[in-house]
């Protein structure tokens, strides 16, 4: 039962991490109507820099302070040079272009870091864990992580249905050319859009970082499971992409309770399922 | 319409063949092996490209069938003795192809992105299959001891370890994969499956099962994969779980569009450009040479040993700038080349000099239909009667719900209450294909032709409609009948003959809305559902084309959205007012012009000048 319990929580958790990446691909998606392939590195890149700065800084959420404004201005640079060339090319440009660049940066993470996993402490004052029985406790810097991931899933929220700019993001989703009819510079609001993807994908990747080891292609699995959460939620959908990723991440954790050989089938047959029921994913307009 | 290769193509393509019958004479075993994975990789691409390029479905998850053929070639050898590939064969191919029919039946239900992600999902889910349960040889892979050889009883025909004999046997399987697919492209069956790229909506409205199409195009490019992939473990003799996985799929998507999607040799020149690129980037040497023609040897031998150990960047800067400069892939430079396409020349068909007999058409009776969409209830409770071989106006202020209320005659929407009978017979709720196969056409208030068809083609597609069965290979049946059926259209909607073989997309406006009517026609249909057929036509155009309508009610009942209020008064038979979804008024257009709840309804917008 406790190792239930544990597995639920870690699901959460693990839910809560994917919400961050799968967040910033729907928004792309959405807003874009760019398949980005590439997320997944971004993700990767994050952790990589959390190793690097956390040995300069010596805490993980310094690393965070420092790494995401870097990951978004990395953002900003990728759109400008790349992703701007796309936004009237169809799927299959995306998709080869984005592919293109996932093999540059593995090469570029392989050249600055190599090829051996490394790991990145956690910080000493979040050591130890919260006692759940005699022989199990569930560590102090996963519930750090759930809670940061919930604090930035709200703010994000607020964000949208609030602000100015939330509203011109919102309105983008619906109907892009309406925003542009409406005399906003879609060219800076793709920038910003697609920045902020990065930014959130790095994010992810800075705070998971102490929790596995950062090894190269750490980002691709995070990738396709980002694809099933945003697919999950339909497409653009900030609601959808976090009630999707915590179904994903219980979904996940649970199939390795119940059934260990297939677990990593149980989120794909998850999804097969939502969309026979709902073609357009729990949050999304029909396809 | 995909045309028949270009004689340039054709002979890049012989050139090819040439040089591969050519290799075992001169190449070492390297330059063998090398040549028999791409010709491999070729058939898994151009397999690829008929989902891709020619049916429009982004496949995702296409190395799920490769891999299972590669697995099947495992599966089928005994563990010292070679496998016979006259078993081997059909067992990959059946082994693949079935699993696409249950893959295809759900992944087909989807469109667009989600397709993308249900094909990668599915993908993921045999490679993990395979990766995370020891099934041969789990993460590791697993090895098959004895190479496949064709054998009857005792005499061995082609021994797969022959690399030379491999390498004729692939080349020859190449290049019929690529003949039955430019084959199957070009049948009855493979011009549904291009309008279905183009405008999947229209081909259901005139009456194709567009969902048994596309599975059967992800059913037959899945077998194929299915064969591509069982050679390809018999050159290696090694499977595993990777040949499964999503970087497989996405390198044959890249393939396919380096080349150029849709164009079948296009893919196979992209598979064998890239795997060029690739191994030059890999090998040291060969990049040492091309460095020294600029700077001197030390250098270039550094330069190139750099770019070999990280030759992925060079390779992904490549493909960034391919997708940049050449959105058309290789082919889309060799078609530039041999510039414009020489269409084959039309059939000769006799038109028919007879006047077309007059005939009984059918009849729509609505009653009380309703169509709400969560509380806006767009037709409430309409009930009219459109008897046969009659014009009928339906008119109507903005939002009064007649885009609506045809959706549900034409089986786009359901209904929500109400019932439709056509010939008195229900047809409420049926899907659009199911209603168009009982003689209902409909054209769209934009214009909705194939595009990249010409009219006739096009006519073509919309005539096949009357026998759509799905696997419909052969080009004679029924041809003669369907070709009067298409210069009968052509004739009856007024498309000049010698505007027939024109593209869609380089007809003007009026024209592309006549065409629309020619094909419903060329289906078969009996009763026209015609949205806004005026929309946008200049007034020499839209008395050609009242006149038109008012000529195919002979054998052929009409029912019309217009908002041309004069062009309706005069052309059509009797008008239904529809007004925020209710049936304000039905009757003769003299009946409609003197009712004066109408003229109320109207005051403002047309009733000053439709004051008799």
């Amino acid at each position: 039962m406790d190792l239930v319990l544990i597995q639920l929580l870690n699901g959460i958790q693990y839910g809560l991490l994917i919400f961050l990446a799968a967040s910033g691909l729907t928004l792309v998606f959405g807003i874009m109507g760019v398949i980005n392939l590439s997320h997944g590195s971004f993700y990767m890149l994050g952790a990589y820099c959390a190793l690097t700065l956390t040995q300069f800084t010596g805490d993980i959420f310094l690393s965070l302070l420092l790494g995401v404004p870097l990951a978004f201005v990395f953002g900003v640079i990728i759109e400008w040079l790349f992703i701007r060339h796309l936004y009237d090319r169809d799927h299959l440009q995306q998709v080869l272009l984005t592919f293109a660049l996932i093999l540059i940066f593995n090469e570029v993470q392989k050249i600055l870091w190599g090829s051996y996993p490394h790991s990145v402490p956690v910080p000493g004052y979040l050591q130890g864990g919260v006692k759940i029985s005699e022989l199990l406790s569930y560590p102090y810097y996963r519930i750090a992580v759930a809670g940061f991931c919930v604090a930035l899933a709200l703010a994000m929220m607020f964000v949208i249905q609030k602000t100015r700019i939330g509203r011109i993001i919102r309105a983008g989703e619906s109907n892009r050319e309406m925003v542009e009819a409406l005399g906003i510079d879609s060219r800076l609001l793709f920038r910003f859009v697609f920045a902020a993807g990065v930014a959130l994908a790095a994010t992810a990747g800075i705070v998971a970082s102490p929790l596995e080891s950062v090894y190269p292609g750490i980002g691709e699995p995070v990738l396709i499971i980002s694809f099933v959460v945003v697919v999950i939620g339909g497409i653009g959908s900030i609601k959808g992409a976090f009630l999707g990723a915590l179904l994903i991440g219980v979904a996940d954790a649970l199939g390795k309770v119940y059934f260990p050989t297939f677990s990593s089938s149980v989120v794909y047959a998850l999804m097969a399922a939502v969309l026979i029921a709902r073609p357009g994913g729990l949050f999304g307009r029909a396809a | 319409m995909l045309a028949r290769p270009r004689p340039l193509v054709i002979v890049i393509l012989l050139a090819l063949a040439a040089y591969a019958i050519a290799l075992p004479f001169f190449g070492g075993a390297f330059a063998l092996k090398f040549a028999t994975r791409v010709m491999i990789t070729g058939i898994f691409v151009i397999s690829l490209d008929l989902l891709i390029g020619v049916t429009g479905l982004v496949s995702f998850g296409h190395a799920l069938y490769f891999g299972l053929g590669a697995y099947s070639l495992y599966f089928i050898s005994p563990t010292s003795a070679p496998a016979n590939a006259f078993l081997a064969i059909p067992f990959a191919m059946l082994l693949a192809g079935a699993v696409a029919l249950v893959v295809g039946s759900v992944a087909v239900l989807t469109r667009g992105f989600y397709f993308i992600m249900v094909t990668l999902a599915f993908g993921q889910m045999g490679f993990s299959l395979f990766f995370d349960t020891k099934i041969a040889g789990g993460t590791d892979g697993a090895y098959i001891n004895v190479r496949p050889v064709f054998s009857l009883g005792s005499w061995q025909i082609l021994n797969f370890q022959n690399r030379a004999a491999f390498l004729y046997f692939c080349l020859a399987a190449l290049v019929l994969s690529y003949l039955f697919l430019l084959w199957i492209v070009r049948t009855p069956f493979g011009r549904v499956l291009q309008g279905i790229h183009h405008n999947e909506a229209r081909m259901s409205a005139l009456g194709f099962n567009t969902y048994a199409y596309k599975l059967a195009s992800y059913v037959i490019a899945g077998t194929l994969a299915g064969f591509a992939g069982m050679l390809f473990a018999a050159i290696d003799g090694y499977v595993a779980p990777e040949l499964l996985g999503w970087r497989e799929s996405g390198l044959a998507i890249m393939m396919v569009v380096l080349g150029g999607a849709g164009t079948l040799y296009g893919p196979l020149l992209g598979a064998i450009v890239y795997s060029l690129v690739e191994e030059t980037l890999k090998s040291a040497s060969e990049l040492s040479a091309f460095f020294s023609l600029f700077t001197d040897t030390a250098n270039a031998k550094w330069l190139g040993g750099i770019l070999a150990n990280s030759w992925s960047i060079p390779l992904g800067l490549f493909l960034i700038a391919a997708v940049l400069v050449a959105p058309k892939g290789i082919a889309g430079f060799i078609e530039k080349f041999a510039g414009q396409a020489k269409r084959g020349k039309p059939r000769e068909v006799a038109p028919s000099t007879e006047q077309r007999a007059a005939a009984k058409a059918m009849q729509l009776e609505v009653q009380n239909l309703v169509r709400a969409f969560g509380g806006l209830v767009a037709v409430n409770g309409v009930s009219v009667k459109f008897s046969p071989n009659k014009v009928h106006g339906i008119i109507g202020p903005n939002g009064a719900g007649k885009t609506t209320f045809i959706n549900v005659l034409s089986g786009a929407l359901r209904p929500t209450g109400g019932n439709i009978r056509l010939e008195n017979e229900e047809i409420g709720g049926q899907k659009p294909h199911n209603v168009a196969r009982r003689g209902l056409g409909r054209s769209y208030q934009r214009t909705n032709v194939i595009l990249p068809f010409t009219a006739r083609e096009n006519c073509a597609l919309a005539a096949q409609a009357r026998f759509p069965s799905p696997l419909r290979f052969s080009n004679s049946w029924r041809r003669r009948e369907e070709d009067e059926a298409v210069e009968r259209a052509l004739a009856a909607a007024g498309i000049a003959s010698e505007r027939a073989d024109i593209r869609a997309s380089n007809l003007s406006h009026g024209e592309q809305r006549q065409l629309e009517i020619a094909m419903l026609i060329a289906s078969g249909a009996k009763l026209l559902l015609l949205d806004e057929p005026l929309a946008g036509m200049g007034p020499e155009e839209t008395g050609r084309v009242t006149a038109l309508l008012r000529e195919l009610s002979a054998d052929h009942t009409i029912v019309l959205i217009e908002h041309d209020m004069d062009a309706i008064f005069a052309a059509a038979d009797t008008l239904t007012v529809l007004v925020e979804g209710r049936l304000l008024a039905h009757g003769t257009p003299e009946e409609i012009r003197m009712n004066s709840a109408v003229r109320e309804a109207y005051l403002g917008e047309w009733g000053q000048e439709a004051k008799p």
